[in-house]
Protein backbone atom coordinates (compact mmCIF):
# COMPACT_ATOMS: atom_id res chain seq x y z
CA UNK A 1 0.00 0.00 0.00
CA UNK A 2 1.23 3.17 -0.76
CA UNK A 3 1.91 5.70 1.83
CA UNK A 4 -0.07 9.14 1.66
CA UNK A 5 3.41 10.75 1.42
CA UNK A 6 4.96 8.93 -1.30
CA UNK A 7 0.83 9.45 -3.04
CA UNK A 8 2.33 13.12 -2.71
CA UNK A 9 5.44 12.64 -3.84
CA UNK A 10 3.80 11.16 -6.87
CA UNK A 11 1.31 14.01 -7.22
CA UNK A 12 4.04 16.99 -7.44
CA UNK A 13 5.44 15.37 -10.27
CA UNK A 14 2.34 16.66 -11.60
CA UNK A 15 1.66 19.93 -12.79
CA UNK A 16 -1.42 21.85 -14.06
CA UNK A 17 -1.45 22.12 -17.96
CA UNK A 18 -1.46 25.93 -18.63
CA UNK A 19 -4.56 27.84 -20.22
CA UNK A 20 -4.50 27.64 -24.09
CA UNK A 21 -2.84 30.66 -25.98
CA UNK A 22 -6.22 31.74 -26.98
CA UNK A 23 -8.25 31.42 -23.92
CA UNK A 24 -5.00 33.57 -22.63
CA UNK A 25 -4.95 35.84 -24.49
CA UNK A 26 -9.22 36.83 -24.35
CA UNK A 27 -8.70 37.00 -20.98
CA UNK A 28 -6.16 39.60 -21.23
CA UNK A 29 -8.09 41.39 -24.00
CA UNK A 30 -11.04 41.17 -21.41
CA UNK A 31 -9.13 42.74 -18.63
CA UNK A 32 -7.87 45.12 -21.13
CA UNK A 33 -11.97 45.98 -21.33
CA UNK A 34 -12.78 45.75 -18.12
CA UNK A 35 -10.22 48.20 -17.15
CA UNK A 36 -10.93 50.03 -19.94
CA UNK A 37 -7.59 50.04 -21.19
CA UNK A 38 -6.74 51.61 -24.81
CA UNK A 39 -5.21 48.37 -26.92
CA UNK A 40 -2.38 49.00 -28.63
CA UNK A 41 -2.69 49.59 -32.90
CA UNK A 42 -6.30 50.27 -32.65
CA UNK A 43 -7.61 53.38 -33.52
CA UNK A 44 -11.80 53.67 -32.28
CA UNK A 45 -11.94 56.95 -31.32
CA UNK A 46 -12.74 58.86 -34.32
CA UNK A 47 -15.11 56.37 -35.80
CA UNK A 48 -17.45 57.01 -32.79
CA UNK A 49 -17.73 60.63 -33.24
CA UNK A 50 -20.51 60.21 -35.83
CA UNK A 51 -23.26 60.72 -33.49
CA UNK A 52 -21.90 64.79 -33.12
CA UNK A 53 -23.28 66.05 -35.91
CA UNK A 54 -22.50 69.81 -36.89
CA UNK A 55 -25.09 71.63 -34.53
CA UNK A 56 -22.89 70.23 -31.45
CA UNK A 57 -25.78 69.03 -29.89
CA UNK A 58 -25.83 65.24 -29.26
CA UNK A 59 -27.47 62.97 -31.21
CA UNK A 60 -30.27 62.38 -29.68
CA UNK A 61 -31.93 58.28 -29.81
CA UNK A 62 -27.77 57.10 -29.53
CA UNK A 63 -26.75 57.55 -26.64
CA UNK A 64 -29.12 55.27 -24.01
CA UNK A 65 -27.77 56.88 -20.83
CA UNK A 66 -26.69 61.12 -20.25
CA UNK A 67 -24.88 62.07 -17.19
CA UNK A 68 -23.92 65.38 -16.89
CA UNK A 69 -21.77 66.25 -14.70
CA UNK A 70 -20.00 69.67 -13.98
CA UNK A 71 -16.04 69.05 -14.77
CA UNK A 72 -13.58 69.83 -11.13
CA UNK A 73 -10.27 71.66 -12.56
CA UNK A 74 -8.67 68.78 -11.56
CA UNK A 75 -9.89 66.56 -14.18
CA UNK A 76 -9.48 68.21 -17.53
CA UNK A 77 -5.93 68.76 -17.07
CA UNK A 78 -4.70 65.38 -16.08
CA UNK A 79 -6.49 63.58 -19.10
CA UNK A 80 -4.39 63.06 -22.37
CA UNK A 81 -6.54 64.46 -24.97
CA UNK A 82 -7.02 61.83 -28.23
CA UNK A 83 -5.15 62.87 -31.26
CA UNK A 84 -7.41 61.38 -33.18
CA UNK A 85 -10.54 63.07 -32.45
CA UNK A 86 -9.55 67.02 -32.66
CA UNK A 87 -10.33 68.19 -36.07
CA UNK A 88 -14.14 67.47 -36.15
CA UNK A 89 -15.33 69.47 -33.18
CA UNK A 90 -12.63 71.96 -31.98
CA UNK A 91 -14.38 72.70 -28.77
CA UNK A 92 -15.46 68.95 -27.50
CA UNK A 93 -12.56 67.17 -26.36
CA UNK A 94 -12.96 63.49 -25.41
CA UNK A 95 -11.65 62.93 -22.11
CA UNK A 96 -11.78 58.91 -22.39
CA UNK A 97 -13.64 56.25 -23.32
CA UNK A 98 -14.15 52.71 -22.17
CA UNK A 99 -16.11 49.05 -23.44
CA UNK A 100 -16.58 46.95 -20.76
CA UNK A 101 -18.22 43.54 -20.68
CA UNK A 102 -21.05 43.36 -17.98
CA UNK A 103 -21.78 40.28 -18.10
CA UNK A 104 -21.35 36.78 -20.53
CA UNK A 105 -24.11 34.00 -20.53
CA UNK A 106 -23.54 30.79 -22.10
CA UNK A 107 -26.72 30.14 -23.81
CA UNK A 108 -26.07 26.68 -25.42
CA UNK A 109 -25.39 25.30 -28.49
CA UNK A 110 -27.50 26.72 -31.69
CA UNK A 111 -27.47 25.55 -35.33
CA UNK A 112 -26.54 27.62 -38.24
CA UNK A 113 -29.28 27.51 -41.46
CA UNK A 114 -26.91 24.55 -43.03
CA UNK A 115 -26.75 22.53 -39.46
CA UNK A 116 -23.21 23.58 -38.25
CA UNK A 117 -23.12 23.77 -34.63
CA UNK A 118 -22.81 26.71 -33.29
CA UNK A 119 -22.11 27.83 -29.46
CA UNK A 120 -23.80 31.18 -28.71
CA UNK A 121 -22.41 33.35 -25.68
CA UNK A 122 -24.72 36.57 -25.10
CA UNK A 123 -22.29 39.69 -23.90
CA UNK A 124 -23.59 42.55 -22.31
CA UNK A 125 -21.33 45.38 -22.58
CA UNK A 126 -21.44 49.23 -21.82
CA UNK A 127 -19.50 51.49 -24.27
CA UNK A 128 -18.83 55.05 -22.12
CA UNK A 129 -17.72 57.78 -22.86
CA UNK A 130 -16.76 61.23 -21.55
CA UNK A 131 -16.56 64.45 -23.45
CA UNK A 132 -15.68 67.90 -22.24
CA UNK A 133 -16.94 70.89 -23.78
CA UNK A 134 -14.23 73.65 -23.43
CA UNK A 135 -16.24 76.07 -23.66
CA UNK A 136 -18.49 75.61 -20.65
CA UNK A 137 -16.70 73.20 -18.81
CA UNK A 138 -19.51 70.58 -19.00
CA UNK A 139 -18.33 66.85 -18.95
CA UNK A 140 -21.19 64.43 -20.77
CA UNK A 141 -20.50 60.98 -19.82
CA UNK A 142 -22.46 58.69 -22.58
CA UNK A 143 -23.35 55.29 -21.58
CA UNK A 144 -23.97 53.25 -24.33
CA UNK A 145 -25.23 49.73 -23.25
CA UNK A 146 -25.46 47.15 -25.56
CA UNK A 147 -26.34 43.15 -26.06
CA UNK A 148 -24.45 40.95 -28.40
CA UNK A 149 -24.79 37.47 -29.56
CA UNK A 150 -21.47 35.62 -30.17
CA UNK A 151 -21.93 32.47 -32.13
CA UNK A 152 -18.57 30.20 -32.12
CA UNK A 153 -18.10 27.05 -34.35
CA UNK A 154 -17.50 23.92 -32.54
CA UNK A 155 -15.19 21.48 -33.80
CA UNK A 156 -17.18 18.45 -34.21
CA UNK A 157 -19.13 15.98 -36.77
CA UNK B 1 2.45 52.31 -9.62
CA UNK B 2 1.29 49.13 -11.40
CA UNK B 3 -2.16 49.37 -13.15
CA UNK B 4 -5.06 47.15 -12.59
CA UNK B 5 -4.90 45.40 -15.57
CA UNK B 6 -1.30 44.41 -15.82
CA UNK B 7 -1.41 43.43 -12.20
CA UNK B 8 -4.83 40.95 -13.06
CA UNK B 9 -2.62 39.96 -16.08
CA UNK B 10 0.91 38.59 -14.00
CA UNK B 11 -1.76 37.39 -11.49
CA UNK B 12 -3.20 35.29 -14.52
CA UNK B 13 0.07 33.85 -15.39
CA UNK B 14 0.29 32.87 -12.23
CA UNK B 15 -2.93 31.35 -11.32
CA UNK B 16 -3.89 30.34 -14.65
CA UNK B 17 -3.30 26.67 -14.93
CA UNK B 18 -4.49 26.04 -11.25
CA UNK B 19 -7.74 28.00 -11.99
CA UNK B 20 -8.04 26.02 -15.36
CA UNK B 21 -6.84 22.77 -13.50
CA UNK B 22 -9.88 22.98 -10.56
CA UNK B 23 -12.42 24.04 -13.58
CA UNK B 24 -11.68 20.92 -15.15
CA UNK B 25 -13.33 19.02 -12.59
CA UNK B 26 -16.68 20.99 -13.26
CA UNK B 27 -16.52 21.00 -17.53
CA UNK B 28 -17.22 18.78 -20.38
CA UNK B 29 -14.06 20.03 -21.88
CA UNK B 30 -11.02 22.07 -22.62
CA UNK B 31 -12.87 24.85 -24.26
CA UNK B 32 -15.66 24.88 -21.47
CA UNK B 33 -12.97 25.01 -18.59
CA UNK B 34 -11.67 27.71 -19.69
CA UNK B 35 -14.74 29.66 -20.76
CA UNK B 36 -15.58 28.92 -17.13
CA UNK B 37 -11.89 30.90 -15.88
CA UNK B 38 -13.73 33.54 -18.30
CA UNK B 39 -16.36 34.05 -16.74
CA UNK B 40 -15.03 33.46 -13.23
CA UNK B 41 -12.90 36.37 -13.56
CA UNK B 42 -15.35 38.61 -14.95
CA UNK B 43 -17.25 38.37 -11.91
CA UNK B 44 -14.50 38.53 -10.11
CA UNK B 45 -13.12 41.82 -11.89
CA UNK B 46 -16.44 43.71 -10.84
CA UNK B 47 -16.39 42.10 -7.51
CA UNK B 48 -13.24 43.45 -6.93
CA UNK B 49 -14.03 46.80 -7.86
CA UNK B 50 -15.41 47.56 -4.81
CA UNK B 51 -12.77 45.74 -2.84
CA UNK B 52 -10.26 48.04 -4.30
CA UNK B 53 -9.27 46.69 -7.74
CA UNK B 54 -6.35 44.50 -6.32
CA UNK B 55 -6.42 40.85 -7.68
CA UNK B 56 -8.47 38.49 -5.48
CA UNK B 57 -7.61 35.71 -3.40
CA UNK B 58 -7.53 32.04 -4.70
CA UNK B 59 -10.14 30.68 -2.19
CA UNK B 60 -12.41 33.03 -3.65
CA UNK B 61 -11.86 32.29 -7.03
CA UNK B 62 -12.39 28.42 -6.33
CA UNK B 63 -15.86 29.42 -5.19
CA UNK B 64 -16.98 31.35 -7.93
CA UNK B 65 -15.51 28.79 -10.74
CA UNK B 66 -17.75 26.34 -8.68
CA UNK B 67 -20.60 29.07 -8.30
CA UNK B 68 -20.29 29.50 -12.11
CA UNK B 69 -19.62 25.26 -12.88
CA UNK B 70 -22.79 24.67 -11.06
CA UNK B 71 -24.61 27.19 -13.59
CA UNK B 72 -23.07 26.01 -16.51
CA UNK B 73 -24.17 22.20 -15.19
CA UNK B 74 -27.52 23.47 -15.42
CA UNK B 75 -27.54 24.75 -18.77
CA UNK B 76 -25.57 21.60 -20.00
CA UNK B 77 -28.98 19.76 -18.67
CA UNK B 78 -31.21 21.63 -20.93
CA UNK B 79 -29.16 20.56 -24.02
CA UNK B 80 -27.91 17.22 -22.85
CA UNK B 81 -29.85 15.81 -25.75
CA UNK B 82 -28.23 17.66 -28.61
CA UNK B 83 -25.04 16.83 -27.39
CA UNK B 84 -24.99 13.51 -26.85
CA UNK B 85 -25.16 12.76 -30.47
CA UNK B 86 -21.80 14.94 -30.96
CA UNK B 87 -18.56 13.39 -31.22
CA UNK B 88 -15.69 15.54 -29.76
CA UNK B 89 -12.50 14.91 -32.00
CA UNK B 90 -10.16 17.18 -30.07
CA UNK B 91 -10.09 15.73 -27.19
CA UNK B 92 -8.09 12.88 -27.77
CA UNK B 93 -4.70 14.25 -25.84
CA UNK B 94 -6.82 16.72 -23.91
CA UNK B 95 -5.39 16.07 -19.99
CA UNK B 96 -5.50 17.97 -16.90
CA UNK B 97 -2.24 17.93 -15.78
CA UNK B 98 1.17 16.98 -17.20
CA UNK B 99 4.00 15.14 -16.10
CA UNK B 100 7.28 17.43 -15.07
CA UNK B 101 9.17 14.32 -16.48
CA UNK B 102 8.88 12.37 -19.84
CA UNK B 103 7.92 8.45 -19.27
CA UNK B 104 7.06 9.34 -16.11
CA UNK B 105 5.04 6.20 -15.43
CA UNK B 106 3.87 6.54 -12.47
CA UNK B 107 2.46 10.21 -12.73
CA UNK B 108 0.51 9.25 -15.83
CA UNK B 109 -1.32 6.78 -13.77
CA UNK B 110 -1.95 9.33 -11.21
CA UNK B 111 -2.94 11.90 -13.40
CA UNK B 112 -5.75 9.27 -14.75
CA UNK B 113 -6.22 8.57 -11.05
CA UNK B 114 -7.14 12.40 -10.45
CA UNK B 115 -9.13 12.79 -13.03
CA UNK B 116 -11.07 9.72 -12.51
CA UNK B 117 -11.49 10.84 -8.32
CA UNK B 118 -15.35 11.64 -7.63
CA UNK B 119 -16.06 15.50 -7.73
CA UNK B 120 -15.86 16.12 -3.87
CA UNK B 121 -12.63 14.03 -3.30
CA UNK B 122 -11.26 15.93 -6.35
CA UNK B 123 -12.01 19.77 -5.40
CA UNK B 124 -10.26 18.93 -2.44
CA UNK B 125 -7.28 17.78 -3.89
CA UNK B 126 -6.68 20.20 -6.31
CA UNK B 127 -7.37 23.27 -4.11
CA UNK B 128 -5.37 21.89 -1.50
CA UNK B 129 -2.01 20.40 -3.24
CA UNK B 130 -2.29 22.27 -6.33
CA UNK B 131 -4.04 25.72 -4.98
CA UNK B 132 -2.05 25.31 -1.62
CA UNK B 133 -4.90 26.24 0.04
CA UNK B 134 -5.29 25.56 3.88
CA UNK B 135 -8.23 22.56 5.20
CA UNK B 136 -9.82 25.67 6.59
CA UNK B 137 -9.95 27.79 3.22
CA UNK B 138 -11.21 24.91 1.90
CA UNK B 139 -13.50 24.40 4.35
CA UNK B 140 -15.12 27.89 3.36
CA UNK B 141 -14.99 27.63 -0.45
CA UNK B 142 -17.23 24.10 -0.03
CA UNK B 143 -19.48 25.16 2.48
CA UNK B 144 -17.99 22.70 4.96
CA UNK B 145 -15.96 21.78 7.97
CA UNK B 146 -12.60 22.16 8.05
CA UNK B 147 -12.35 18.37 9.42
CA UNK B 148 -14.51 16.77 6.66
CA UNK B 149 -12.07 18.70 4.34
CA UNK B 150 -9.19 16.89 5.93
CA UNK B 151 -11.13 13.77 5.58
CA UNK B 152 -11.70 13.94 2.15
CA UNK B 153 -8.08 14.71 1.63
CA UNK B 154 -6.68 11.59 3.53
CA UNK B 155 -9.47 9.33 1.79
CA UNK B 156 -8.55 10.02 -1.73
CA UNK B 157 -5.33 10.10 -1.10
CA UNK B 158 -6.20 6.48 -0.10
CA UNK B 159 -8.09 6.13 -3.15
CA UNK B 160 -5.08 7.14 -5.63
CA UNK B 161 -2.54 5.33 -3.82
CA UNK B 162 -4.97 2.05 -3.90
CA UNK B 163 -5.35 2.43 -7.49
CA UNK B 164 -1.73 3.92 -8.30
CA UNK B 165 -0.80 0.19 -6.84
CA UNK B 166 -3.65 -1.93 -8.54
CA UNK B 167 -2.69 -0.16 -12.12
CA UNK B 168 0.82 -0.88 -11.60
CA UNK B 169 0.65 -4.63 -10.97
CA UNK B 170 -1.91 -4.70 -13.81
CA UNK B 171 0.91 -3.40 -16.34
CA UNK B 172 3.10 -5.27 -14.65
CA UNK B 173 1.15 -8.68 -15.41
CA UNK B 174 1.16 -7.11 -18.67
CA UNK B 175 4.37 -6.73 -19.68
Amino acid sequence: MHKPDSVEAVLSRLIPSALSEGSQSDIEAMIDDLAGTPVEGVTRRKSRMYWMGGSGIAAAGVAALLVFQMASPAISPSVSKPAAIEPELPNVVMLDESDRIESMTDEGWQEDFDGTALRAMRLSAVQENRMLDEETGIVVRISQPRVEMLLMPVSTF
Amino acid sequence: MESPANAWKQWLAENGPRLLLFARGWSKSRQDAEDLVQDAIVRMWKYQEQHGGVPPDLPLVFSTIRFCGLNHHRSETRRRKREESVVYLNDFQDVWLDPALEEDEEAVIMRNAVQNLSDKLRDVVIMKFWGGLTFLQISKTLAISPNTAASRYRYALEQLGHELRRLKEVRHAQA
